[in-house]
């Protein structure tokens, strides 16, 4: 009975050897469970949610959120795996099955009696030594210009993880396309500019980048333009619509004229927004038939106003998004709006092309052929919420991986080929290593090498197998060598142009080493109170 | 259960410390949610008996003796009582005892995973959805009775309209449901076609697993088919004769009545000539617009209950179920103002009181309104209008006013007033509910929706060649004649709801159809013609094939069977025999199909079903029947797809059902203009 019980009879607890048979239990369930998903062979799995909605996807962070996972331990695995997501965007997979892996090996050793405390610090020696190991791999990229071809190579290896090969290699050149149209020297890239746009539609294969911005709304009134050529963009924050007064007001009239006077003063201040919109268009556009006017408005647009800038030719599109009024100013030039007062030409922005699309019952409206746009869309298209969702999520991590490759300046060989060479590293770095510490480095180096082993395993090769051939290739090459999935045997990641983050396998090591030392040296699992409720408990 | 025991014991022992064997049990059986264990050891501690579990250590005999015990308690339960309430169930984290990745989920979790447990469940879940809709496919295919959550009766074999109703709710079988959404989005018609492509497919995909083959090696073979068939599937196109582009639909209307009749046979065999005529003339009103887009929402359908379908007939312009305010009721060569606001006083936004102080004052008050209404009334009527559409109420006034001048329409409120003025000058007014309908009136006598009542210009007037009241059979409608209109409604008519309701889900079939049409022109065999084509060249293709990916490229070619052998078996034919005819006659002749047909179809001179239906195989070309390419190409698509997303999963977490009524979908509403 564990010592917790006298103090309070309700809690719960298990100890010692029971409490770490619960954690390395959990660590590798969770990783079991998410083997399956690592690297491009890896298999997608499906979430029903409680409404019925249906998920299919192999990444790794949103199957921890959803998975309906309640247990101490896989909730605070699943914890690192999000803040690795948060940091980096990618390697959410790795981290679990690392963190599985270190637990399983130092399993083997606490259960010789292996005191936990040595095997940590091994593992605290291994990471320090793995982080050298890490900046010694380091392939630097090329600046100014930047190489696009590394780029691509990057965003491909993360894309084609998460996704089916067809709809990766598809999303890796827009991807990286509208990374190099934001990208500027010497400032960092904001990834919310990057707006991403869905459309139930046709299939995958017809996502494309608008380098300009697509809005899910469109015109509101029917004889409004639906297509544009050659427009001028007013993007304003202003209310066009009658809006009432915050204290409680009321009119007073005693003949019908007094009244319509009162109508139509109470539309005046309205209408003289809308006409100062109206002589700015005269202004820009003149009698100029090929030049035509767009208002896209943060605030609503009353049916009157519309009707009024629907007579003049201007599209207008009221309610627009917040983040969007941001991005319009930088896709397409001018200034935000917030009043109507000194408008000038230099406010507005320019496209050639504004257009709205509609399916069924919902109205997309493009702007697009913007002059050196610094937003840019990423518009996708699917048949299904679940195509779209992954879609999506694979284009989030896509992104991450190409602004996390300019950001380190430096990738890193990928397909395992760093667990490899790292394995390789610390095996000769134990022997430096005096007294039992070894241990701890010695099921480190073991523990990394879960990742090639998954790779080759979903990939349907035989691990040991695919193992073996490559610490054979590397001890003769020297060379960092990875799995090739097709086949099995080793290759040469540059060459394959398979390349992974800096970031992501630093924050890994870090990560998956601090947890699994914290979860290694528990010896108790307490839970108080409550336990009343229940019948059978004492 | 025994091996959840053993297991238990021997967990609880290699955990180390048993001390305490009767919670660690409880734990346990609350973990694998084994309540007749929890039942057991909760009997034990009511009778003060002990579960001796002190020396357990190292005996398996003494295992074997508690196990037996339980045995023995287990049969001696004779009743449990659970007092656990139920919040006990959903409480949070405690401290887990057993290993495994199903203890770490939520209470009410599932989780699913390998090929007994995922795969072949989710087949089985097509499968069976493909049998509910499988016998409703083809001209002989029978309707389904199908009461949804609401208790509204739908008696149809329209796929579409069946699986919305049912509510499917297995992640797998929703997966080929949301296919069939799609290609009802994208195309309009062949639901039916996806769900059972699809569920074949997967039928097939079960035989090559259990033949040993992987997932991925079959998605593989399918996915090359795919992309063979859709390379093969153009080199089918039927030469008709005509070369139909997207210009000259309007000078082919025979053939095209042709196309749309294989959409409509498929859901009211018999009729198919009757309303395909009907559909084609409706659909080339539409299509004369100038614009290249073609609105499906541009054919309208009123359904009028009573009488027999024969009697549907084809106007062009708008019939509206409405009645008419007015005392005009018929007007011809009409001039029109359609108005989104109510015809009445005009009132402020914020809210305004009459501010009288004597008699005289009110009396000149209500006059003032009356002289403003009547001007405003009378130069509407000036300007030779005398039709007025509102979409709100029109004032019974103003009514009075239109009477002696002009017909007029709005769409919100005619006030009482208004409506007294609208009579005196004698316009007609009539009075729409929806801002849908407005706009759409408008569309067809090209007039300018106005916000506000006031007198439109020469621009904003509509035209219109006859506008009347109408009654057919109790109903009343207003009909907007129109010659040059871009808007046709088909007025159905039938004994039933049901009736209706199923024919306006063909004619809309047949609407799609037509819009397909305007994109793409291509026509292929129907009948099973083309599926039996492609069956053949693919397991050609399949032989050039030297890897694994063969199999599954030979089943994917197979699975083209399935369409004229369903149509077969719907027909009451041999399937097998109908086949194998195909197979033979596509050697030289590959637009041979499956053919349903009658020499005599139901007109309004012959109203009876013919008596000689007959079911054989048969050129498809001299017997005119034609499926669209495009509706095929999509229907393979998403098929394919969806049985490769089905196939591609191997595990399955699904929460716990969430409880409460569904959120409601309010898309595109908007209640402020």
């Amino acid at each position: 009975m564990s010592a917790i019980t006298t103090l309070n009879p309700k809690a719960e607890s298990a100890r010692q050897a029971q409490a770490l048979a619960i954690n390395i239990s959990a660590a590798r369930g969770l990783a079991e469970m998410l083997k399956t998903n690592l690297g491009p062979k890896g298999t997608m799995k499906m979430l029903v949610s409680g409404a019925g909605e249906i998920k299919i996807t192999k990444d790794g962070n949103t199957l921890l959120h959803e998975m309906q996972v309640q247990h101490p331990t896989a909730s605070l695995i699943a914890r690192a795996a999000t803040a690795q997501d948060d940091i980096t965007g990618d390697g959410t997979t790795s981290i679990v099955l690392l963190i599985g892996e270190l637990l399983k090996q130092a399993d083997l050793y606490i259960s010789e009696g292996l005191h936990p405390r040595i095997v940590a610090e091994g593992f605290e020696l291994a990471k320090k030594e793995s982080l050298n190991v890490l900046d010694k791999l380091k392939i630097p990229l090329k600046t100014n210009p930047i190489d696009r071809e590394i780029l691509v190579q990057i965003a491909r290896t993360s894309l084609r993880t998460k996704l089916t090969l067809e709809n990766a290699d598809l999303l890796t050149e827009i991807v990286v396309d509208a990374l190099l149209t934001l990208h500027e020297d010497g400032k960092p890239i904001d990834l919310n500019m990057v707006e991403i746009m869905e459309m139930m539609h046709r299939t995958e294969s017809d996502s494309r980048l608008v380098r300009g911005i697509v809005m899910d709304h469109g015109g509101r009134h029917p004889s409004m333009p639906k297509a544009l050529k050659n427009a001028y963009i007013l993007t304003c924050n202003v209310s066009l619509e009658y809006e009432k007064t915050e204290v409680n007001a009321g009119f007073f009239y005693k003949n019908a004229e007094e009244r319509d006077r009162l109508v139509s003063s109470e539309r005046k201040f309205i209408d003289d927004r809308v006409q100062k919109i109206l002589d700015l268009k005269k202004k820009v556009c003149g009698d100029d038939k090929t030049k035509h006017f767009v208002v896209i408005n943060q605030k609503g647009i009353d049916p009157f106003s519309l009707d009024a800038l629907a007579k003049e030719g201007i599209l207008a599109l009221r309610r627009a998004k917040r983040r969007n009024m941001e991005r319009l100013t930088l896709a397409c030039g001018g200034e935000a709006m917030n009043s109507l007062e000194d408008l000038t030409k230099d406010c507005l922005g320019y496209a050639e092309d504004v257009y709205e699309h509609v399916l069924g019952e919902e109205k997309f409206t493009f702007v697009e052929g913007c002059k050196n746009p610094k937003s840019v869309t990423i518009l996708l298209k699917g048949s299904t919420k679940y195509i779209m969702n992954q879609l999506k999520d694979g284009v989030r991590d896509g992104l991450r991986s190409v602004v996390n490759a300019i950001e380190d300046g430096c990738v890193i060989p990928g397909a395992g080929a760093l667990e490899i060479v790292t394995h390789q590293a610390l095996t000769q770095y134990k022997e430096q290593v005096k007294g039992r510490a070894r241990l701890g480095i010695q099921a480190f180096a073991e523990a990394l090498l879960i990742i090639p082993k998954a790779v080759a395993q979903n990939a349907g090769h035989d691990q040991q197998d695919t193992i073996v051939k490559l610490q054979h290739e590397y001890a003769n090459s020297k060379m960092p060598v990875g799995v090739d999935v097709t086949s099995g045997e080793p290759m040469d990641p540059k060459s394959a142009g398979i390349y992974d983050n800096y970031r992501v396998k630093k924050q890994l090591i870090h990560s998956s080493t601090s947890i699994a030392t914290n979860l290694i040296l528990v010896d108790e699992i307490l839970r108080a109170g409550l336990s009343s409720l229940r019948p059978g408990a004492q | 259960m025994i091996t959840a025991i053993i297991y238990l014991v021997k967990i609880t022992i290699t955990r180390g410390r048993i001390n305490d064997f009767k919670n660690q049990l409880l734990e346990e059986a609350d973990y694998f949610e084994l309540l007749e264990l929890r039942k057991v050891i909760l009997r034990t501690q009511q009778n003060n008996q002990e579960v001796p579990v002190a020396n357990l250590l190292d005996s398996n005999l003494k295992i074997y003796i508690v196990l037996k015990m339980c045995f023995f308690l287990l049969a001696s339960v004779s009743n449990y009582l659970d007092f656990r309430p139920d919040q006990k169930r959903r409480m949070a984290m405690r401290v887990p005892k057993a290993p495994g990745f199903a203890s770490m989920m939520k209470e009410g979790a599932k989780y699913m995973h390998g090929l007994d447990e995922a795969v072949y469940r989710n087949i089985n879940a097509c499968k069976e959805l493909c049998e509910t809709t499988s016998s409703s496919f083809g001209p002989n295919g029978l309707n389904k009775m199908v009461i949804n959550h609401i208790e509204k009766l739908f008696v149809t074999n329209d796929a579409a309209s069946i699986l919305r109703e049912i509510d499917v709710v297995h992640p797998a079988a929703k997966i080929l449901m949301l296919a069939s959404e799609m290609q009802e989005k994208e195309v309009g018609d062949g639901t039916n076609y996806v769900i059972l492509f699809a569920s074949k497919l997967l039928e097939n995909a079960e035989d090559l697993l259990r033949m040993g083959l992987s997932q991925s090696e079959i998605i593989d073979g399918y996915l090359l088919a795919m992309s063979k068939a859709l390379e093969i599937l153009p080199k089918l196109e039927l030469d008709v004769g005509i070369k139909l582009t997207k210009d000259n639909l309007n000078e082919h209307d025979a053939l095209i009545s042709k196309i749309l009749q294989t959409a409509i046979s498929s859901k009211l065999f018999g009729y198919h000539e009757f309303l395909g005529e009907l559909v084609t003339r409706a659909c080339l009103v539409v299509s004369n617009d100038g614009t290249h887009s073609f609105n499906v929402d541009n054919v309208r359908v009123c359904k009028i209950l009573g009488g027999g379908l024969l009697q549907s007939s084809m106007v062009s312009g708008m019939v509206l179920k409405r009645e008419i305010d007015s005392e005009v009721t018929k007007v011809q060569q009409a001039k029109i103002a359609v108005y989104s606001c109510p015809i009445d006083i005009q009132v402020t936004e914020t809210k305004g009181t009459v501010l009288l102080k004597s008699a005289d004052e009110l009396l000149s008050f209500s006059k003032d309104e009356e002289t403003g209404i009547e001007s405003q009334i009378k130069a509407i009527h000036d300007s030779g209008i005398n039709v007025i559409v509102s979409g709100g109420k029109i004032g019974k006034l103003f009514l009075y006013y239109i009477y002696l001048v002009l017909v007029h329409f709005t769409f919100s409120i005619l006030g009482e007033m208004a409506l007294h003025f609208l009579n005196k000058y004698q316009i007609m007014a009539v009075r729409l509910m929806s801002k849908f309908d407005l706009r759409r009136v408008a569309k067809t006598i090209d007039a300018v929706v106005l916000p506000k009542l006031r007198t439109p210009t020469h621009e904003e007037i509509g035209y219109c060649d006859n506008i009347y009241l109408d009654e057919i059979g109790d109903t009343s409608i207003v009909v907007f004649k129109h010659q040059k209109s871009t808007i046709s409604t088909i007025i159905l008519r039938g004994s039933t709801e049901q009736i209706l309701d199923d024919c306006e889900r063909a004619l809309d079939d047949a609407v799609n159809n037509f819009k397909a049409l305007t994109k793409e022109q291509a026509l292929l065999p129907g009948g099973g013609a083309a599926e039996i084509e492609l069956a053949q060249q693919l397991t050609t293709y399949a032989q050039t094939c030297p890897g694994i990916e063969q199999y599954a490229i030979k089943r994917y070619a197979e699975t083209f069977d399935c369409i004229p052998k369903i149509l077969a078996e719907n027909s009451g034919c041999k399937s097998t025999e109908i086949l194998a005819k195909l197979y033979v006659g596509h050697q030289d002749n590959k637009n041979l199909g499956f053919l349903i047909g009658s020499n005599q179809a139901i007109t309004k001179e012959r109203t009876t079903q013919p008596i000689d239906i007959t079911c054989e195989t048969s050129d498809m070309k001299l017997n005119a029947l034609y499926d669209l390419y495009i509706t095929k190409k999509w229907a393979l698509l998403f098929a394919t797809k969806a049985a490769c997303t089905v196939l591609s999963v191997d595990e399955i977490i699904c929460a716990k059902p969430a409880g409460g009524p569904k959120p409601k979908e309010n898309k595109g509403w908007d209640n402020d203009d």
